[in-house]
């Protein structure tokens, strides 16, 4: 069913909607539009694995909150890795980025974790990962990207979660709050993607350091191919004059793996969480419909 | 499962003889385009057959769906897909309400996201069904799902279940052992329609279909859905109620 050389399946990744049985010269034209696109899905068993689960560094400039020195963090990867212990997180509040109201919200979440308490987490009560904490939401599920004409689909394995960004259009004039936001993109370039999202939920945590954002929060992400598409950097542009004392910037990285789509649903295993005092799993008190 | 196989055979054949003038040509090129926003127009909790009959319950079929029904009413059974927010499965998320997207990609694949719970269908097109051994070891909600086009049609065949959910909201049971075929294709430029055939011999004593059509609405876009919370106005869908 599909074409196997490479400037055709390039045309189309970015324009499955157009092929259609008598669209043979359509198809060629899209080729030379498409060889523009950088190709984040290559086929249906190459998604994508984060490196590690936190908002690393950007090259330049203020940076994410990341963990409080006397605390350092320990993923259960690096614990595995090392025969350490892995650990909860304890913010670094002295974070200049951080307005002091948000300082204050953190170190309630910071003296929550001390008391030997553990810190909510999207992924691990099945809550959506909001943006930018799509990026950090799962060290062990792969994303997959699915490339149309109009729409970047992302599905995180686990949940699953499913965000969607729209191309080439502009945002909403009033859209409604919502736990993914209202994100739109273009493509700059034949490596990078960028996708502008406002409209956050603020029940959504920036990291899992429990950062807070108000519903100014603006994000702007460049998921970029790396290493020969072997990898896929993203840069992420964080503004939110509600929570923030200056915009700032942050990284993540993926790998891509070989990995077929399996089944991983959140809601059936973390009903009880080892009985610590946890946010409950969403679940509706009567059914919807 | 071998009535199963000769029934799937024989559908295949018919549809093979009824695709050749659409196959001539260059033939791989010609993928149909079924992509777009979906969204029913009405909703049934109790599944409704082809030519209206009742279920064909085996005598295993009908204590199961009794105690089904029992145990939804009293409580001892928990309707998860409503509570947690759990996949639905096949046939029931078919009913589904709320919109959906098909989406003809990565390559190879076709992908059915539904707004009700975040679920996600994967069709492998053009490939075999995975071993009995993987489909037992490995059961999903949604099963394991192969597809390929006869024509203007996709046909997916799906196997591999797990056991925790119902036919319909009505609690109409199934086992770990059935399976399923559709048959979606576009029956006007505006709507969808999907024929389900279900075979499990354990609890019907034939196979049996249902029929659900949905309208083409591209100008919806899909909400987030996050189980208990407020969602999406569903007064244009006939037959929901909520409580």
């Amino acid at each position: 069913m599909f074409i196997t050389t490479n400037s055709v399946r390039a045309a189309l990744i970015v324009s499955l909607h157009a092929v259609t049985v008598a669209t043979a010269l359509a198809a060629d034209s899209s080729a030379k539009q498409g060889a523009a696109v950088p190709d984040f899905t290559i086929d249906s068993k190459s998604p994508w694995l984060m490196v590690g689960d936190e908002l690393l560094p950007a090259p330049s400039g203020p940076g994410p909150v990341t963990f409080d020195k006397r605390y350092p963090y320990v993923d259960n990867a690096a614990a595995r890795r090392t025969g350490t212990q892995p650990t909860y997180r304890v913010a670094d509040l002295s974070n200049p980025i951080l307005q002091p109201w948000a300082v204050e919200q953190m170190r309630k979440a910071n003296d929550w974790v001390l008391a030997g308490k553990v810190l909510f987490r999207a992924r691990e009560r099945c809550y959506p990962a909001g943006v930018p904490g799509w990026v950090i939401y799962t060290l062990a599920e792969p994303i997959f990207i699915l490339q149309t004409e109009k729409q970047v689909t992302m599905i995180n394995q686990g949940g699953p979660e499913v965000r969607r960004i729209y191309l080439d259009v502009p945002h909403s004039p009033n859209p409604k709050p919502s736990w993914y936001g209202e994100s739109v993109s273009d493509y700059d370039g034949n490596d990078t993607l960028v996708a502008e999202s406002i409209a956050i939920s603020t029940e959504t945590f920036i990291d899992s350091y429990g950062t807070p954002h108000t519903d100014q929060l603006h994000v702007v992400e460049r998921y970029k191919l790396i290493d020969g598409g072997k990898m896929m950097e993203v840069l992420i542009s964080i503004e939110d004059p509600g929570a923030f004392t200056t915009p700032w910037s942050a990284m993540q990285r993926f790998r891509r793996v070989p990995r077929e789509w399996s089944e991983d649903i959140c809601a059936e295993n973390n009903l009880d969480f080892l009985q610590y005092e946890v946010v409950p799993l969403p679940q509706a008190d009567k059914p919807d419909f | 499962m071998s009535i199963f196989w000769i029934f799937a055979r024989a559908g295949f054949v018919w549809t093979a003889i009824l695709a050749i003038p659409a196959m001539s040509g260059s033939a791989y090129a010609e993928t149909p385009d079924i992509s777009g926003t979906y969204w029913a127009t009405e909703y049934r909790a109790k599944i409704q057959l082809v030519g209206g009959s009742d279920l064909p319950l085996t005598e295993a079929g009908k204590a199961a769906y009794e105690k089904n029904m029992a145990g939804l009413k009293d409580g001892s059974i928990t309707d998860a897909a409503r509570k947690y927010c759990v996949p639905d499965g096949l046939p029931r998320v078919l009913a589904t309400p709320y919109p959906f997207e098909i989406i003809q990609a990565p390559p190879g694949q076709v992908t059915i996201i539904h707004e009700l719970n975040h679920q996600v269908r994967v069709v492998a097109m053009d490939k075999p069904m995975p071993s009995e051994k993987d489909l037992t070891t490995f059961p999903f909600y949604n099963g394991h799902s192969v597809g390929h086009f006869e024509g203007d049609t996709l046909v997916i065949e799906t196997a591999g279940f797990n056991e925790k959910t119902f036919i319909d909201a009505a609690g109409a049971p199934h086992t770990d052992e059935m399976r399923t075929v559709e048959r979606i294709r576009r029956i006007s430029p505006t709507q969808l329609e999907d024929v389900i055939t279900i075979h499990d011999p354990q609890y019907y004593s034939r196979d049996w279909q249902a029929r659900f059509v949905y309208n083409l609405r591209n100008d919806v876009r899909l909400e987030d859905y996050v189980c208990g919370e407020p969602h999406r106005d569903l007064s244009s869908v006939a037959g929901v109620r909520r409580p």
